[in-house]
């Protein structure tokens, strides 16, 4: 063992050397700042699963990334945290009138919150119609202003670089796209970060994004930047020691369109269901959207669908006045040709939390709830949408979400998973296909949260479980089988030890017994008969006795039981007794001949040899037979003879045959001597086998008919 | 030899390993305003900064992207119980809903000051209260108001949102202190407020509209000082009708003089004192349980001066 281990110590440690060193490798690529660089968005393609979203309702839209939230600090993350020197370009669209939207570079320690990252963000401002650059360490310090030279406006596209080369960062935008102007601001910190992930960012206004690329950056691509600077316009914002800022100059833009003032005969969404539908009427709602595409909308008193041909550009939060006809529904009514304004931003509304079987009785209609359920089904729909089937209890629903940044969630979602999801409860046929009760619309992927994974217990894992306890079984088997060998192995060498310690001491002694025994008979006088018949049968009980000593050191010999069948071994004990006399010896053997246990092979022999040696003793046979008869479960032997018999029921039963017995009810052996007067003897045992030996009977079944 | 040598190695590493899980830093608190990036809040990181240093601490310093997003900042409060902080400086959003989560901090053995307003529990133990004296910030107001109109004309008050704890006593105090002094000035409207700019906005417009000959506007909240600033400036009012805003987060009318005067908390000491009672706490002393932290009043004249940059986070700490 040891010297196996030696061989092989220094292969082994060569081998463990190299995956050190392979690991190493792959690590250092991992961690190079040019690992999946140079990059580029693949929205067109509607794929974003490497993005990871800290606020906001982001989702792939027309080739792009969209963020419909009015959420402060809205981030998407992504890129390797070990990137350095690069440069990251987009455009860049704005959704609303009073916020910002940008770029970060060199991120790390991100989290849900306004400023909650560290890194450098370059973002568009409309409210002072500045390019604005500075560095976020969970709190925000604005570097550098620099006013555009138009207004910035939303829904405008603009195409916006950041830079990171060394501690020198630099931001440009270029309106009009392509062949616009480009304003540029640049900063210089002096503990920068060095290294870190890149993002979009949106403040206050959501913002739409699209051809995002990344490229190791240079030196030169630095000065390019830096080239480009035009003559800065004094800031009207001044930097605060500690991060502050605060507006120099200047008013406030309003934030109400004058042209939008909230109604005076708005109604609640909940009376608009008591509605005639035989009285088309027009009202005026006022709520917050819940979901931009369908429209729908919430008050405090319920969900309603606006139907609309011209809307602004909405996002969820909005509150919103909309005026249109009402067509009232069994659950929940729908504005008709709706001619929405709106108000303002607000906070999203928060959704409700119902089980299946409340959201099934149509009393949440139109309205944003959170259900949870467990995923039956998964699938794809046209329209870049995805369809998971879920059930609660008695009830099963569908939740419907475009694809967005969702395939890898949808990859990783596993039927039977408990998902919570929040999105508008919709019970019109035209999405239930009336074979559910209610259909959810979220929002966005992030509206699916994965409660807990599918329960363990499935079909498949319990196969799995039956083939590996089945496989274990097979292995303890076999290692008890391997310990029973060297077990029996053990035993035969003790036995084989003892065999040649009698061989060379009992066995000799008689024999050396028998010789002076026959010494002194040939130098006894002749007229002594009686001593000579004392001395002969002196002789006779040495000569027995050195022939059983020599038949237990042939039982106890390993070889003898290792390459001798039972059989073969009473054939050759009554073939010795029998030593050229005329008695025919009958031998026959029926079934699967296998080994035996020790333990039965020696006592079935001992019977045997007891009851040849009565037969050829006291019987005067002139045919003996040996039959031996191997089943499934057990073990047969008889030995029969034609000779005189005896009366059973006069029976002396004398040592021989009380041994019998008491050797078949030791291996729990069932024992039958029948005999008669003149009609011979006949003596049957049957032994039953070990558990062990019918695997043993069906394996040599089978190697049996497989050749 | 070489099994040996690899068997050391292995043993090296494993001891590595475990010291560098076993790292720690300086123990963190935890601070969480109401919502971050707001002239309001920016100060009391500066702040709890100051003090953290000072007593070789960090802060860990976030909360939700909108005040009125109680269920973000629970959220919050959770994670800081699970991840165990060296302490807790929390500026609720709404006081019942804060109140559970506040307790679970407190019977985790986490020092928590609650600061700006108080929740219904009782001080004590591992909880402690760092409060604007909002009744002193209503008298403030009333002082100001009577002054600027020389005790005689009328008065609207706006943003009344009893989900900000000591709104109300702010607006009761300033009641009772008109009627005491200065009985000739009307209060004319009254009006609930929300964290909502344009509506506190559309609120003062009909405020204006209704009341042409209105003196001055008392905007108790934040929200509602950028509502009503933004109305008057829309309706060309602000020569005419005198501003006093709660809540500093709107300061450059002020130095333009469009707006008269800002109640302002100190957010800068209760962020600072805060920290410094969970280093008192970890120290295995006792901090006070409660403690009032009077406003200021800022005005274009006062706008400059060391202190009140100091509470407005204009100057570096």
């Amino acid at each position: 063992m040891k010297a196996r281990l030696q061989r092989w110590k220094w292969p082994a440690l060569a081998l463990a050397a190299a995956c050190a060193v392979a690991a190493f490798l792959f690590l250092l690529y991992l961690r190079s700042p040019k690992h999946g660089l140079p990059y580029h968005d693949s929205f067109a393609q509607g794929g974003a699963d490497e993005w990871e979203a800290f606020g906001g309702t982001w989702a792939v839209y027309d080739g792009g990334m969209r963020n419909d939230s009015d959420e402060r600090g809205a981030k998407l993350m992504t890129g390797s945290p070990y990137w350095k020197n690069y440069l990251v370009e987009a455009d860049v669209m704005l959704l609303g009138e009073d916020g910002d939207a940008g770029l970060i570079i060199r991120a790390s320690d991100e989290e849900q919150g306004v400023d909650s990252y560290s890194g450098y963000y370059a973002g568009l401002r409309t409210r002072d119609n500045m390019l604005t650059l500075g560095r976020a360490s969970h709190g925000w310090l604005e570097y550098r202003n620099v006013s555009m030279p138009e207004s910035v406006r939303a829904f405008q596209w603009y195409h916006l670089k950041l830079l990171a080369y060394g501690c020198d960062i630099v931001a440009s935008a270029t309106f009009p796209l392509n062949s616009g102007h480009t304003t540029t601001a640049s900063m210089t910190d002096k503990n920068c970060l060095v290294s870190g992930r890149i993002g979009l960012r949106s403040y206050s206004a959501g913002g739409f994004w699209r051809n995002i690329q990344a490229r190791v950056a240079t030196e030169n691509d630095l000065r390019a930047m830096l080239g480009n600077t035009r003559t800065q316009t004094g800031s009207s914002e001044q930097v605060a020691g500690n991060g502050i800022t605060i507006f120099g100059s200047g008013s406030l833009p309003s934030h109400l369109n004058a042209q939008v003032r909230p109604a005076a005969n708005v109604e609640p969404v909940s009376s608009l269901r008591l509605v005639s539908s035989s009285q088309p009427i027009t009202a005026t709602i006022r709520g917050v959207v819940s979901l931009t595409a369908p429209l729908y909308v919430q008050d405090s008193t319920g969900g309603i669908s606006v139907h609309t041909s011209t809307s602004p550009p909405l996002k969820v939060g909005d509150e919103i006045q909309a005026t249109g006809t009402v067509s009232p529904g069994a659950f929940h009514s729908t504005l008709e040709d709706a001619k929405v304004q709106l108000l303002w931003a607000r906070t999203p509304v928060q959704p409700v939390a119902v089980t299946a079987s409340q959201a099934a009785t149509g009393a949440f209609a139109a309205m944003f709830i959170e259900v949870e359920g467990h995923l039956r089904s998964k699938e794809r729909e046209a329209e870049n949408n995805l369809a998971l089937g879920l059930e609660d209890g008695q009830q099963s629903f569908r939740a419907v979400v475009n694809a967005g940044r969702g395939d890898l969630l949808f990859n990783k979602l596993k039927p039977g998973s408990l998902l919570r999801l929040r999105g508008v409860c919709v019970v019109d046929s035209e999405y239930t296909h009336n074979l559910t009760p209610f259909v959810l619309l979220l929002r966005s992927t992030d509206d699916i949260e994965v409660v807990a994974g599918p329960p363990w217990w499935n079909a498949r894992h319990v196969i799995a479980a039956g083939f590996v306890l089945l496989l274990l079984l097979l292995i303890g088997h076999f290692i008890y089988s391997r310990i029973e060998q060297w077990r029996l192995r053990a035993i035969l060498e003790e036995r084989e030890m003892l065999a040649h310690e009698m061989h060379d001491t009992l066995a000799q002694s008689f024999a050396g017994l028998g010789f002076q025994l026959q010494a002194i008979r040939n130098r006894m006088p002749e007229d002594m008969p009686a001593l000579h018949k004392q001395i002969e049968l002196a002789c006779d009980l040495v000569r027995h006795s050195h022939e059983e000593a020599r038949r237990d050191i042939m039982m106890l010999r390993t070889e003898s039981f290792e390459q001798m069948e039972l059989t073969r071994m009473l054939e050759q004990c009554a073939k010795k007794m029998l030593d050229g006399g005329n008695v025919e010896i009958a031998v026959s053997q029926t079934g699967d001949l296998r080994p035996l246990p020790l333990r039965i092979n020696d006592t079935l022999f001992r019977i045997g040899q007891e009851a040849l040696a009565n037969a050829v003793r006291h019987a005067t046979p002139k045919r003996i037979s040996i039959m031996t008869a191997y089943t499934k479960d057990s073990v047969q032997m008889v030995i029969e003879d034609d000779g005189s018999g005896y009366d059973a029921g006069s029976e002396k039963k004398g040592f021989g045959v009380r041994g019998m017995k008491r050797r078949a009810a030791a291996i729990s052996a069932a024992i039958e001597i029948a005999t008669s007067p003149n009609l011979g003897t006949r003596v049957q045992v049957t032994a039953p086998l070990p558990a062990g030996m019918h695997l043993k009977y069906w394996a040599g079944k089978k190697r049996k008919s497989d050749s | 030899m070489p099994w040996c040598c690899a068997r050391k190695i292995f043993a090296a590493n494993l001891v590595l390993l475990a010291m560098m899980g076993c790292r720690s830093g300086p123990p963190v608190v935890a601070v969480i305003p109401r919502t971050t990036g707001m002239s309001l809040w920016e100060p009391e990181r500066a702040g709890a900064d100051a003090a953290a240093n000072a007593h070789g601490m960090k802060i860990y310093w976030n909360a939700p992207t909108r005040e009125d997003d109680v269920q973000g900042q629970i959220a919050l409060v959770e994670k800081i119980i699970d991840e165990k902080y060296a302490g807790l400086v929390l500026a609720p959003d709404q006081s019942l809903a804060l109140m559970t989560p506040v307790r679970r901090a407190v019977s985790k053995g986490i020092p928590t000051v609650v600061i700006g307003s108080a929740l219904p529990l009782n001080p004590g133990g591992r909880l402690s209260y760092i409060v604007s004296d909002d009744e002193q910030a209503g008298q403030m107001a009333a002082a100001r108001v009577g002054a600027i109109l020389n005790g005689n004309g009328t008065v609207a008050i706006i943003g009344i949102n009893p989900d900000i704890a000591g709104v109300l006593e702010r607006v009761r105090s300033f009641e009772a202190t008109m009627a005491a002094q200065f009985p000739q000035i009307h209060i004319v409207e009254k009006r609930m407020g929300s964290f909502n700019v344009p509506y506190e906005q559309q609120i003062t417009e009909e405020v204006l509209m209704g009341h042409s000959d209105l003196g001055a506007v008392l905007a108790v909240t934040a929200d509602a000082t950028r509502g009503a600033y933004s109305a008057l400036s829309e309706l060309h009012r602000t020569g005419s009708v005198k501003l006093v805003g709660c809540d500093q987060d709107l300061l450059a009318p002020l130095v333009s003089g469009e707006m008269d005067s800002v109640i302002a908390e100190d957010t800068y000491e209760m962020g600072h004192r805060a920290v410094e009672w969970i280093a008192l706490e970890r120290q295995g002393k006792t901090a006070p349980a409660f403690q009032k932290v009077a406003p200021r009043l800022v005005t274009k004249e006062n706008l400059n001066s060391p202190d009140i940059r100091r509470i407005l986070g204009l100057v570096a700490q």
